[in-house]
This record gives C-alpha cells, structure tokens and sequence, in this order.
C-alpha cells in the first residue's frame, strides 16, 4: 500500500445505549453512573442517549433515567420480565437493537452480576466485541495498521475507547472494536460518575412491544433473596481494614476485625488472594474482580498491593499500609507505610486505639457482610 | 437413570502470578518462562463436575484451548478423576478476543458430543472477563446460570443459586445447561492417590494416554480459521500503557519499636478522628 494512501475506515456515529439495571424496582447504582459515562461519549460524537429499561410494574423508574441524562428511554415492561433471567433479558435486548433503524454506535451495561450474564450473549448474538470491567471510557481516532485482515486496515475517526487494567501486569490495555457496531462495554460499579439528577431535563419515554418464545422460559427463577445486610456495607463503610496474604492464616483475620471495631462505620476488606484461598466470603474482596472502594480511612494489612487491588482502593482518603517487606508495592501508593509485623502492630495500634477512648468496649465482632 | 449424565468442563491454563518466574521488571508477564497453572476460578467447575459425577453418575469431558503445554492441566483434571480430555491447539487461535475464543470452543464441543450439564470457572485470572462462559452458551443456544454458588439435581432439572447484587437468586432450568461456578462454591477436594498413580501410568506409556487425552486442531472439529484467532476477534489491544504511582510520596516509618511506629503515624494522621466513641 502507498504510504500516502489512507483509507477511511468503516466507523459511523450512532447513539450510545444504556441499558439499565434494577432489582425489583430499585435502581441499581451501576445505571446512573452509566448513564453519566455515555453521556459525555454522546455528546462527544453529538448524537443521542438512549437508555432500555427491563422490568415489571417499573412506575417513575423511567423518568429518573432522563434525570440522570437519557435523551430517550426504552421500557420493556412486562409481568414475565419481573426478575432478572437471561433468556428473556436477552430476547428484549436483541429484539430491541434489531428493530433500530442502524444499531447504536456504543452499548454499556454496569459489570455486575447481571450485566455481566447479559452482555456476552448480546456481543455473541450480534458478533460484535466486548470488554469487560472497564474503568474508564472515551471517543477518540484509531489508526488500524496490521495486515493480518487486509479488510481492517483504515482510519477510524470515532471509535469507543474502552480501558481497563490489564491483568497481572501494571498496565492500562486500551481496548477498541471500530469494525462493527454497537461496540460494547460493561464498567466496573463505583468507577463511573453519574450526574447529578435534574428533574426539570426533557426526554421521550417509549414503550416497546415485549415478544418472549417458549425457549426464553427453559430456566425460571423460584425466589429472590436480597440480603439485609448486617453491620456496615463495604461499599458504604467510612472506615476499612483489609487484610491479605500477609496475615499467614484465616485466624488473622481475627486481629483485622478486633481492629476494624475500632471504627465508626467500619468494615473488614480482604485481597482477592485470601479470598481464593477461602479466610474470607468473596463479599469482602476489595479490588478489580470485587468491589470498588472509597472509605476516608483504609488500612492495608500484610497486602502487596497488586494492581488489581490497586484498582479497587486507591481513591481512599487515606491508606495507611502495613507490611514487612519494604518492596511491596502498595508503599508506592499509601500515604503512610509502616514497615513491620502485622501481629506486633496491629495489637500496638489497638492498644494506642483503647488509649485514647478508653471507656469504649471493643465488640468481639464486627459483622461479616 | 440410564448411564448417567454427560458432563462438560471447560478448563484454562495461565501464568501463575503468585510466582516471580517470568514476570518482568517493568511488570508484564513473559509467558514462556511464567509459571504455569490451572486457572483457580477453574477448580470450583471442576469439583462441580467431580460432585455431579459422584452424586448423580455420568462421564466427565475436561476441554482445554491453549498452547502444547496446556496438557498439563487436562492431566490435572485425571488426576481428580475425569474421565477424558480434549485439547484445541493449533497456532492460528493466537491473540482470539473472548468472542472468537467462544467460537473456536463452541465448535470443540459440536465435536466432541453432546452434554448435559457444561461447567465453567467464572473467569479466569489472565483475562478476568467473565465473557466466554457466556459467549459460549450463546453459541450453542443453551440457558445458562452465571455465579453459581450451589445446585442440585431434581426430576431432571438443575436447582440452582446464583449470586446476585445483594443477594441471591434460586432458579430451576432444564438441560443441556451451561454453569459457570462463583469461588463461593465449595473447594476442590484433594486428588486421589489412584488418580495421581493412574495419570502416573498414563505418563509412562503414551500410546495408552491419546487414549484419555486427545490433541485436536481447527481443521478436525471443522472450525473456521477465519472466526478465530486476531483475525476473527472484534475486538483488539490498541495500545497498553503503564499505570502511573498514584499517591506516590508514601512516608514510610521503619526501623523503630512498634510503639513509636504506631505513635508516628497517629500523629502524622487524622486516624484517632475516625475512632468509634
């Protein structure tokens, strides 16, 4: 090929799509901070939001979408579509991205448990590319060189952008798909940032038709249990106190939970290493496969600080980590680091802790979820 | 119940990055001198399988993409007692995205029969999508139940529980069904010492071990090489870049008594403000 040649590649605008997540009528978080992402990529590319929501009985659930940015919103609303089961998810969606006049330049689900169910089945039906758990989204130029497919070489004016941290290496992967449309994406809950909801913003609500087959009915779901949590949640908690490979056994985390008591509105977090080796329910795992944390306090124990637990706790107020090896990465990223044994520090900091409020009972336990 | 159920796991080799061998100063991982290991997130789909097996009856298929050496890990799962294995190998599934991935695997399992019950770890610690399990049931045009934390099998149907966001969800679905498996699950029990004497054995004789562990490549499962490897994935790695030090000036407190260590950082801190009264 000449080097003066350049082929403009295949990269059309199109609307950026959200779809929404609730459980039972409560919206998750997930959906607002979507719905903030696509609407920064919408108007980048100057085309519109669009958001489909799936449930029964949804009421106002609609309109707070277009609070929180959709220019317009699809709602499937049916009886049979009242909890969350993959196939009939799927057969809206896939109905609905059919039925649009050119599909969508971008589609965004939350990287949830449910989202994460859905999305490869809508990529898989379509043929379309997906990445997962991305942590931050944009619109930009893509300049595809390798001849390996003759048929991809081009420029690609808009093309999503989807970053995520790739994985056992301290490395950001920039990840696009400019060939097909939509280019899909899920990201991580607790990472995006959604507006703040206006209710005077103007957008359309539109009712689609909901078309299920005898197929979509091969699994049903016999009961939802939602957990009332106990004690503090680790996304909501002030305080965290996590606990890593470090701490040599399961019984460590003994010692992490009397000094998470300490706290106000404190929880216990875990790295995912000890999670795999099963101290600790994956429901504490702090990091890119679990939850993204903000606490104003978060104490780091016996963790190395690996970028995937990196990912999920660097935007703390202040991290305060504890490890005897003086390499361990996570003291390129704490603010203060102690370098000892956990098992000499931890009972020194609760000893301090009981000094300075001493009429306070420390609770045996603080609560596992 | 006949001669049981046919029982599908799928299982993927990666670099154990619990190891320092092969990972580079800069942090990126050199694959050839890595480690290498069953992905954890696979143990869970294989006890799965080994307790469907143990409680129900049927035959156990371990099914595995990846380079030569990614036999090991189909060794592995005799070890624990599978019945057979196949591997997909062949050079032009180099640099497959989830999608082409789940292509390739969908048309492995069109060859090597047709299953009941397909178990999958939830992701795997090298990619950590979650993708394929999906994309692949997609494929085959099966339900599926994603996270699943427990099941068991009544009047022909797989009770299930699968995690979701707060909670749990109980579903029932019929077969063929594909199940990936939450690490809330329970944990792979110890390999037996007849397992291990029998791949032992196996190992010895290799005739008799292409009898277990069959190598197949695209143009045998009828797969094709152009919706798979860079050339069939939709998507691709742009460009990575290092992830800067985020915070970067940690003071550091060392080479002191715990007391005056931990008397330093309360100073230096708000850390007494956040105590419970």
């Amino acid at each position: 090929m000449a080097e003066s040649e350049v082929i403009t590649g295949f990269s059309p605008k199109g609307d950026v799509l959200v779809v929404a997540e609730q459980i039972q009528g409560e919206l998750q978080p997930v959906t607002a901070e979507l719905l903030g992402a696509g609407r920064i990529l919408a108007d980048k590319m100057e085309r519109n939001l669009l958001c489909l929501i799936i449930g029964s009985n949804l009421g106002d659930l609609p309109r707070k979408m277009i609070e929180f940015g959709a220019d317009t919103v699809y709602v499937a609303d049916h009886p049979e579509l009242k909890d969350y089961r993959t196939l009939t998810f799927r057969r809206v969606v896939c109905d609905f991205l059919e039925s649009l006049p050119e599909p969508p330049h971008t589609t965004l689900l939350g990287s949830t448990t449910t989202g994460r169910d859905l999305a490869p089945r809508i990529a898989a039906h379509f043929d379309t590319g997906l990445t997962a758990d991305c942590t931050e989204l944009d619109i930009g130029p893509y300049e595809h060189k390798s001849k390996v497919d003759p048929t991809k070489i081009g420029l690609y004016p808009n093309c999503l952008y989807a970053i995520r941290p790739s994985f056992g290496e301290s490395l950001k992967a920039r990840i696009l798909g400019p060939w097909k449309n939509p280019q899909m994406a899920t990201t991580r809950p607790g990472v995006m940032i959604p507006l703040k909801p206006d209710p005077d913003r103007q957008g359309k609500i539109i009712p689609i038709p909901v078309n299920l087959q005898p197929d979509d009915y091969r699994l049903v779901v016999a009961e939802t249990i939602r957990e009332i949590s106990k004690g503090v949640k680790l996304t909501e908690a002030e305080v965290i106190v996590s606990g890593g490979y470090g701490l040599g056994n399961a019984d460590g985390f003994n010692l992490i939970r009397e000094l998470a008591a300490c706290f106000e509105h404190s929880a216990v977090g875990a790295s995912r290493k000890v999670v795999d080796l099963g101290w600790i329910p994956y429901q504490h795992q702090v990091g890119q496969t679990g939850k993204t944390v903000r606490p104003k306090l978060y104490i780091a124990c016996g963790i190395s600080g690996a970028i995937q637990h990196r990912v999920g706790m660097s935007k703390s107020g202040l991290i305060i980590a504890i490890n005897k090896d003086i390499d361990a990465p996570i003291f390129k990223f704490a603010h203060h680091g102690i370098v000892g044994d956990i098992y000499q520090i931890i009972p020194e900091m609760i000893r301090q802790f009981k000094q300075i409020k001493p009429e306070r009972e420390v609770e045996a336990v603080v609560s596992t979820h | 119940m006949s001669s049981g159920y046919n029982i599908f796991v799928l299982v993927k080799q990666v670099p154990d990055q619990g190891s320092k061998a092969g990972i580079n100063p800069d942090g990126t991982i050199d694959r050839a001198r890595a480690k290498r290991m069953l992905n954890p997130f696979d143990r869970y789909a294989l006890q799965a399988a080994l307790h469907t097996k143990k409680m129900y009856g049927g035959t156990i298929t371990a099914i595995s993409m990846g380079p030569p050496p990614a036999v090991e890990v189909l060794l592995e799962t005799l070890e624990h007692g599978v019945d057979r294995g196949y591997l997909l190998s062949d050079r032009r599934l180099a640099a497959s995205d989830t999608l082409a991935t789940a292509y390739a695997l969908f048309k492995t399992l069109s060859y090597v029969g047709k299953a009941d019950l397909i178990f999958c770890g939830l992701q795997t610690t090298d990619g950590d999508t979650a993708q394929v399990g999906p994309q692949l049931a997609e494929r085959l045009g099966l339900p599926q139940v994603t996270y699943c934390e427990d099941f068991s099998i009544e009047d022909g149907k797989v009770h299930a529980r699968r995690i979701i966001e707060g909670g749990t969800q109980k579903v029932i679905t019929e077969m063929p069904i594909l199940i990936t498996v939450a690490n809330s699950y329970h944990p792979l029990e110890y390999k037996s010492f007849r397992g291990a004497w029998r791949v032992q054995q196996l190992q010895r004789n290799p005739e008799e071990l292409k009898k277990y562990i069959k190598t197949i490549d695209l143009d045998l499962i009828g797969a094709d090489p152009d919706r798979t490897g860079l050339k069939g994935s939709p998507t691709i790695v742009a460009w990575t870049e290092k992830v800067g030090d985020i915070g970067g000036n940690c003071t550091m407190h060392e080479g002191s008594s715990p007391e005056n260590l931990v008397a330093e950082v309360m100073k230096k801190t708000n850390v007494s403000e956040f105590l419970a009264v």
